[in-house]
């Protein structure tokens, strides 16, 4: 073949324990590359509608791309799919570390799981040797000291593992999958589609090495672009500050969320938060994934106060948000100690923070009291109050027990109005981009396949400057703020992309701030496939994979109508950058629509169907 | 005639000799004098908009503009 690809699907069936080695047609992969995509069309082919998420028949796809095989700058990625009990339909997950090139290694290109497992079990994947192993002992430790304990019980360190934590295991539905000790596969919950099927972790490593097309071209090109993308990280301060250099600009646009996205300026706080002040108050590090030249991870040590002594991974730009400003906590310390809480306990930061916003704001309201929280206070900015509630939150405990199938339905049981005030997508807790400042984030999170996610189509950094694909005419100048002229169209282009590069699988960070440019991205993609794809042929097969995951939503009972933004979106800002401005929402969607060739249910028409092969 | 300016992230430090954001500066000028005033280095410079509205690096000034001027911004993974 020498393509990249194994060709080799592994599918775990967890009811029988039996696995089985499949084929993967070339054309597929032709199709939908690999990842996010092709694990698309695996659920549309194989589901029936609106299962249930935490049954037997939902699918856990662990799937690579062609840029896992070589030392890709930003392949140490892959991308896990399955159907969400948040929302319900198709949702897709990436985290890095070195979990995607060791599957790669081990002689296949995606592990399918489906079935229930009747008691704990974690898969060990050593090349051809799968094996369904007890987990009992496991269950019950939080995600680092299951990756621990797996190298302890099985003598080997090398394993990369992906695995879920308490929260996982007790179906919280913001649960995460937590690979290594160091990334996290975040959002849509399917550390609690892994625990509804007993699966404690999936632990792999391989001795093989795909070959490729062009291994000279290959080599050649990998070793030229890793000088380059180093170079343009450190010139913008990437590599320095990680994605935490990100606050105080964000917040300067009004794009962070403050006070569960109430308050429109928090200049102080995002200042504290980020940047030159996090790298220092935390002594923070790069920390990158296998063969990465950003490191945007972090590595952090804090050595005082006492009560905060902690050496590890630090929060990211998203968390910052999310469990900082979103809840008017504007120390870096206080920050790190709940994130840690969370990886620990397998929660997607993003969700626990959004909850825990949401909360103060009800308590604040009065429609949650100290009554329904054992006494404790919800306060703005009150560590002790987001800690304990994130705890209760990932054990299921307590009052944060009511948060176990999302912020939507415990808004049900806190208060009837409250529902109105959750800042969602299909169910989706928003990420720390505001559609207010970034407006093309509004047809994004509207339509996005997977709910609110900026990382699907990282539009908002087009319009903050930081990032253009002058290869499909997204330039300098192409989107300005507030203005609606080729939002829309930015809009599906990023999200194309979002849905290319976690189909190769690619780190969007290669291009979005390492200035990887599409040309480049298909340059060696061809070396690796010997394919001759052009630019507008990789993108195509992102809009396809898009459109297959669309599919995915359509079939799960969503359509035009639930194509929408929550109510606090039209709340209009009274101070900072985006005073006085309301996203023209009707305006954007219609020419989204017109754009991407929908019906008026929201559905792809025969046209586009045809034009994407997909008829 | 005084213009207010707010600068972000990697750029805050230019403002280090207007602590209250006012820049003096002649009639008639621009953004792009409003950056040499400042030592901003251009090439860098990406986002600016005045009175909310984005513009270039040519937009003429008046008093009491408020100046929002932004290094690329990347990172929001």
């Amino acid at each position: 073949m020498k393509n990249g690809y194994w060709q080799r699907m592994l599918r775990v069936d967890l009811t029988s324990r039996k696995s089985t080695v499949e084929p993967i047609e070339e054309k597929d992969l032709k199709d939908f590359i690999g990842g996010a995509g092709l694990g698309a069309e695996i659920l549309r082919r194989e589901l029936p509608e609106k299962i249930d998420p935490y049954g037997p028949r939902n699918l856990i796809i662990f799937a690579t791309g062609p840029f896992q095989g070589p030392a890709v700058p930003g392949g140490a990625k892959f991308s896990i799919v399955g159907i969400s009990p948040l929302t319900g339909t198709f949702a897709d997950t990436a985290a890095g570390a070195a979990w995607g090139p060791s599957l790669k290694d081990a002689g296949y290109d995606v592990i399918v799981l489906k079935g229930v497992s009747e008691k704990p079990v974690y898969i060990q994947i050593m090349d051809d040797d799968v094996q369904v192993k007890d987990a009992s002992g496991l269950w019950g430790k939080d995600t680092f000291e299951t990756v621990d304990a797996i190298h302890e019980q099985t003598g080997d360190k090398k394993l990369s593992v992906a695995a879920i934590g308490p929260a996982g295991e007790r179906r919280v539905a913001i649960a995460c999958i937590a690979v290594d000790n160091h990334s996290f596969a975040g959002r849509c919950g399917l550390g609690a589609v892994m625990g509804a099927k007993n699966v404690k972790a999936v632990a792999v490593r391989g001795t093989k090495k795909v070959e490729v097309h062009n291994p000279k071209a290959t080599s050649e090109l990998i070793k030229k672009y890793q000088k380059q993308i180093r170079e343009a990280v450190i010139k913008n301060e990437f590599r320095k500050h990680g994605t935490p250099g990100l606050c105080e600009t964000a917040e300067g646009l009004g794009d962070m969320p403050i006070k569960y996205w109430e308050r429109d300026v928090w200049p102080e706080g995002a200042k504290k938060l980020g940047g030159s002040n996090y790298t220092e108050a935390l002594n923070a590090k790069p920390l990158p994934c296998k063969y990465c030249p950003i490191g945007c991870h972090r590595k952090i040590t804090i050595t005082e106060p006492e009560e905060y002594r902690y050496e590890g991974i630090g929060p990211e730009y998203e968390t910052l948000g999310l469990m900082g400003t979103n809840l008017l906590i504007d120390d870096p310390k206080v920050v790190a100690i709940g994130n840690d809480i969370a990886n620990r306990l397998g929660l997607d930061t993003i969700s626990a923070g959004a909850m825990v916003g949401f909360a103060m704001e009800c308590f604040e309201k009065g429609w949650i009291t100290t009554n329904d929280t054992d006494g404790l206070e919800l306060k703005w900015g009150d560590p002790k109050a987001f800690f304990t509630l994130v705890e209760q939150i990932g054990r299921r405990e307590g009052f944060g027990a009511i948060f176990g199938e999302g912020t939507v339905e415990a808004a049900k049981k806190i208060h009837p109005d409250s529902v109105a005030e959750v800042v969602h997508c299909k169910g989706l807790d928003f990420p720390s981009h505001d559609p207010r400042a970034c407006i093309s984030l509004a047809p994004t999170y509207a339509t996005g396949t997977r709910g609110a996610c900026h990382f699907r189509g990282p539009c908002e950094d087009v319009e903050m400057g930081g990032f253009f694909i002058p290869e499909v005419g997204i330039k300098e100048g192409t989107v300005k703020f507030f203005e609606t002229e080729n939002q829309s169209r930015v809009a599906v282009k990023c999200q194309d992309l979002g849905v290319l590069a976690n189909s190769l699988v690619l780190c969007l960070f290669m291009v979005d701030g390492g200035d990887w440019s599409m040309t480049d991205v298909t340059d060696l993609f061809n070396a690796i496939t010997g394919w001759d794809y052009s630019v507008d042929d990789l993108m195509l097969a992102g809009e396809r994979g898009f459109t297959v995951q669309r599919l995915n939503n359509i079939r799960d009972g969503y359509n035009k109508a639930m194509d929408v933004l929550p109510k606090k979106m039209f709340q209009v800002a009274k101070e900072g950058f985006r005073a006085g401005k309301a996203i023209p929402f009707e305006d954007l969607m219609k020419d989204y629509y017109a754009l991407r060739g929908w019906d008026e249910n929201g559905a792809p028409s025969k046209e586009t169907m045809e034009r994407l092969n997909l008829a | 005639m005084v213009v207010n300016v707010k600068l972000m992230s990697m750029f805050a430090r230019y403002l280090k000799n207007h602590p209250d954001g006012k820049v003096d500066m002649e009639e008639d000028s621009t953004v792009r004098g409003l950056a040499e005033i400042l030592g901003l280095p251009v090439k860098l410079v990406r986002i600016i908009t005045v009175n909310g509205k984005q513009e270039d690096l040519n937009k003429v000034l008046s008093n009491g503009d408020l100046v929002y001027i932004f290094p690329p911004a990347i990172g929001g993974g």
